[in-house]
């Protein structure tokens, strides 16, 4: 009497899955995602612009930028000089597409040797822990107990000046937030149930850390690393003012923001043109980084 | 009003994005004074938005009470605002909740004393000593011994059952009229769970309360409750007393929740029958009958009439289904298969034998980590799997089965003893020879939703261990195996790019059992892998572990807490308590004739899916106390000092595991009785 209702065949029939969302493949769903949204275009955008400026610096400046004509030093926007001129008569919009290029130099290479060395030791940290982890935490408490711009400033001391080596100086001032952050996520992703199914199915520590640990890591790295690229290009000013810096005549808009300090209640656009500058950078990385973030997040598929 | 409670035509519903979610649809149910009714459903079905529509503590926005009136004690309280004083008078005061997590329901930076303080000044108005007084009564009353320290102790220096306890004293301290266990006991051990049900059924008779159990445990309902809802996407299906939903349950829907729960009562041998598919998403308004695809009766008119009204069937017995009302129900229990005497062969090959096994874990203290203790997680076992058997591995939270497990699949190292797998011992071999042997063993994991890297793909996920082994020549024969696998588990192969987020709780498992299959091993660790699940969607995936170790001649040991599970899969059972094996026997004789006092309180304490069974059985036997800790375990037999039948020998001597005839082991003194 009862087997007249059971339904015939549970096991195969009934596990076919009724998913909800329509599947489309993984770089689809990143291009949607990613592009979905217009303020993330609108950053990705800002970038493409500034490297354009910077990889043409040479050809779309209206002045040379190193040029001086103290006849001119100190004058308004005008039609000749759309942002004006500064203390030695240099056109401030060429010294602007010129600083593109170091700014834009410092802030991603120094961040990006930040990311990529604090992040390693971190992984490292945080999966194997035990003596390495003591050893590279205390080193990185060590490092974090001096000021990061004093830091930099110590290093940058003992290298000189040039824009290699504030990249150095600057990217290993970087170093601890990534360690503390990357051990910090390792720690928390390492308890998950699918770190011990690694293990169980036989892979090695080196394919479980770069296989399933980094990659569920790096949400809040993404985040921390567009905010960097501000601090590098702000700090990379504080170097040159002390001469250790890009060395003059060089233009960079945190040494432009300097100079131009003297000059705030006059001319004040000396130092917001180029701020402005480094604002749009953070805002674009800003921007494009959120989107990055969401459009990699699996976890995100269905309701983006 | 004639009853203490009466919701009405209750609707809620929860605002997102892009849908609304039709989580409470019209429910209307009432509860008397000195009563006990429960609201039975899986999870998503609306059950406990209903419990917290009538207090108004849905979050708003996005929840919001629709429609529906709710008169308690004469008044309706959906007149009141959520924050207006009415409102406020009734929470805590006249109606008190106790949920699920006692983890989290307790402020964890105030004492337990102050926080039932709190309730009683502000409810009662009394002042600070009285209401010190009455709350260190309170504690006693709920058995929380020692109540004039304790109340002074803050939560984290709570075991979980007696936070819930802490929870309990906090619902009842204002003398409510009403009381609603939300999943209360879900979270605990059997053993606790039944502590605290039946202080909470004592407390209903003694105070003329009434208590409304939310639950999903279709065995507590049958032993506690008078009166019964079932709820299935925010709709009640059918709602009568205890012995008319178990003894003639006419909803497809209550038929097909008691078909899919083994039961301790039932023939061994019994096959689960799951609801095939999986609960309806609310996000869109049916008025047809939800469970129409799920449905194993259904007729071309569920899917072109509205939704079935409830329609009284007799007595108090009410149901919302097309079906004709006279129409006669079905057996609604495991339907027993008559093939399953000749099931599979057990071998006489020992596949895994484990000889004095011990795991301690270090307690390190102060900045050198000095080790200051063991932590004796498992003391001292030993026993056989044979090719093809299963083990059944039963305990409560922290007896250690869950290490044994570990230690087996060498994800520990042992501190001693042997692991003979397959004729070679494992115990301590290094790292690098254990990753050797990994493609042999495997371990299906309990959370379904942690156990997968959401990053990678289901068919990555699957396909993992066969890159790691080798195991494969060419991408085709990898994209071919993987395919089989997902097959083998009863899932789309067209799923494989999909990432885990975009499955249910029970298709992850069946990706997290693919992937354990990838490397053809000979025996799986399944620790809990159905606990983390809905009633209906379990019962699918225990026949799927059925089913596959009679295709693939597999070995298990089979953790669990949920005992009627455990003896539904397993060929023998061995009993944990505290790091030690206490009983071990065959299945049969384990739950026919339980020789451990230990193994018979937990049986005792286990409830059955049926009313009428459930009358016979008589008194459960309530353990004293709690577990001890592991850091300091009692001398001698671990469970003397719970322990009924306990005497002076048990205080000195660890009782080692016997013989008592036919293949039954058991560790006591006493087995044979005093």
């Amino acid at each position: 009497m009862s087997t007249t209702i059971i339904p015939s065949a549970p096991q195969t029939s009934t596990a076919f899955g009724d998913l909800q969302t329509p599947h489309t493949k993984s770089w689809q769903r990143f291009l949607r995602v990613f592009l979905g949204r217009k303020v993330v275009i609108f950053g990705a955008v800002i970038i493409a612009i500034l490297i354009f400026v910077a990889l043409t610096a040479d050809w779309i400046t209206p002045y040379d930028p190193y040029q001086q004509n103290l006849r001119e030093s100190l004058k308004p926007p005008s039609s000749a000089h759309w942002l004006g001129t500064d203390a030695l008569g240099r056109d401030t919009l060429s010294r602007i597409i010129y600083g593109t290029r170091t700014s834009l130099a410092v802030g991603v290479n120094s961040v990006g040797l930040a990311a990529l060395i604090g992040m390693t030791l971190g992984l490292l940290a945080g999966y194997l822990g035990g003596w390495i982890s003591t050893l590279i935490m205390r080193c990185v408490d060590a490092l974090m107990a001096i000021p990061p711009l004093m830091l930099a400033l110590a290093i940058g001391a003992a290298l000189g000046g040039g824009l290699n080596n504030v990249i150095i100086s600057l990217g290993i001032s970087l170093i601890p937030t990534y360690v503390r952050l990357m051990r910090g996520q390792v720690l928390a992703v390492k308890q998950s149930d699918y770190i011990k199914a690694s293990e169980i199915i036989g892979s090695s520590d080196l394919r479980t850390m770069l296989a399933h640990v980094l990659p569920n890591c790096l949400s809040p790295l993404i985040v921390l690393i567009t905010l960097n690229l501000g601090v590098a290009i702000i700090a990379e000013a504080g170097l040159s003012f002390v001469g250790l810096g890009i060395t003059p005549p060089g233009a960079a808009w945190g040494s432009m923001v300097n100079d131009g300090y003297r000059y705030l209640l006059s001319n004040p656009i000396l130092s917001f043109a180029p701020g402005f500058c480094v604002m749009l950078v953070v805002l674009a990385f800003n921007l494009v980084g959120d989107g990055l973030r969401d459009a990699l997040d699996p976890r995100l598929r269905g309701t983006l | 009003m004639d009853h203490l409670l009466e919701v009405r035509n209750l609707t809620t519903q929860f605002k997102m994005d892009n849908a609304t979610v039709h989580a409470v649809d019209g429910v209307s149910y009432h509860v008397d004074a000195g009563e006990i009714i429960s609201v039975v459903g899986e999870s998503g079905c609306g059950k406990s938005a209903s419990q917290l529509s009538i207090l108004q503590l849905i979050p708003t926005p996005p929840g919001k009470i629709v429609g529906g009136q709710v008169f308690f004690d004469g008044a309706d309280l959906l007149q009141f605002k959520s924050d207006s004083e009415p409102m406020r008078a009734v929470r805590g005061g006249k109606i008190g909740m106790i949920f699920q997590e006692p983890m989290t329901s307790l402020n964890p930076v105030l004492t337990i004393g102050r926080q039932i303080v709190e309730s009683l000044m502000l409810h009662l108005k009394m002042d600070a000593g009285t209401a010190r007084a009455r709350a260190i009564e309170l504690l006693q009353v709920i058995g929380i011994p020692d109540a004039e320290q304790r109340i002074d102790h803050y939560p984290h220096q709570f075991s979980g059952g007696m936070r819930q306890r802490a929870m309990i004293a906090m619902a009842v301290c204002c003398n409510p009229k009403l009381l609603i266990a939300d999943e209360a006991t879900t979270a605990l051990d059997v053993t606790t769970q039944a502590q605290l049900l039946e202080l909470l059924r004592e407390m209903v008779h003694r105070l003329n309360m009434a208590l409304v159990i939310v639950t999903h445990n279709l065995g507590i309902v049958a032993r506690y409750a008078q009166r019964i809802y079932v709820m299935y996407a925010g709709r009640i299906v059918e709602s009568g007393t205890a012995k008319e939903i178990f003894g003639d349950p006419r909803h497809p829907y209550t038929v097909g929740l008691l078909k899919s729960v083994p039961r301790l009562d039932e023939p061994k041998g019994a096959q689960l029958v799951p609801i095939p598919g999986l609960p309806p998403s609310l996000t869109q308004a049916t008025t047809a009958c939800a469970f129409y695809p799920r449905c194993a009766r259904r007729v071309d008119a569920c899917q072109r009439d509205a939704f079935p009204s409830l329609t009284q069937i007799n007595g108090q017995h009410y149901v919302a289904c097309h079906l004709p009302v006279t129409q006669p129900s079905v057996t609604a229990s495991p339907v027993v298969m008559p093939t399953s005497e000749n099931k599979r062969a057990v071998s006489d090959e020992t596949l895994l034998n484990v000889q004095q096994l011990k795991m301690y874990f270090p307690v390190t203290k102060g900045l050198l980590r000095r080790k200051v203790a063991d932590l004796k997680a498992v003391d001292d076992i030993s026993f056989a799997i044979q090719r093809g058997e299963t083990l059944g591995l039963v305990g409560e939270s922290g007896c250690g089965k869950t290490t044994v497990g570990r230690c087996l699949l060498r994800l520990y190292r042992p501190v001693s003893g042997e692991i003979h797998f397959e004729g070679r011992d494992i115990a301590l071999l290094s790292k690098s020879q254990v990753r050797s042997i990994r493609h042999k063993m495997q371990l299906i994991f309990q959370d379904p939703y942690s156990s997968l890297d959401p990053r990678q793909s289901a068919g990555d996920i699957v396909g993992e261990p066969l890159k790691v082994h080798r195991l494969v020549k060419s991408k085709g024969a990898y994209r071919d195996r993987v395919a089989e696998l997902f097959q083998m588990v009863g899932l789309d192969p067209n799923l494989a790019d999909r990432v885990p987020h975009e499955f249910s709780g029970g298709q992850r498992q069946r990706i997290g059992i693919a992937r354990a299959l990838a490397t053809n091993p000979s025996f799986i660790v399944c620790d809990e892998p159905i606990s983390a699940l809905d009633v209906s969607i379990q019962a699918q995936i225990v026949n799927l572990l059925d089913e596959l170790q009679d295709r693939l001649g597999l070995t298990y040991l089979f953790i669990g807490h949920d005992l009627s599970v455990v003896r539904h899969i397993s060929d023998r059972v061995a009993v944990m308590y505290l790091g030690r094996i206490v009983e071990m026997t065959d299945c049969e004789s384990l739950y026919a004739n339980p020789l451990h006092p230990y193994t018979r309180a937990l049986l005792s304490a286990v409830p059955i899916p049926d009313p009428f069974v459930e009358e016979k059985r008589g008194q459960v036997i309530l353990l004293k106390g709690e577990v001890p800790s592991l850091l300091n375990p009692p001398t001698g037999c671990n469970f003397h000092q719970r322990c009924p039948i306990a005497t002076a020998e048990c205080r000195q001597a660890v009782p080692p595991l016997r013989d008592a005839g036919a293949n039954h082991h058991v560790a006591c003194f006493h087995w044979g009785g005093l």
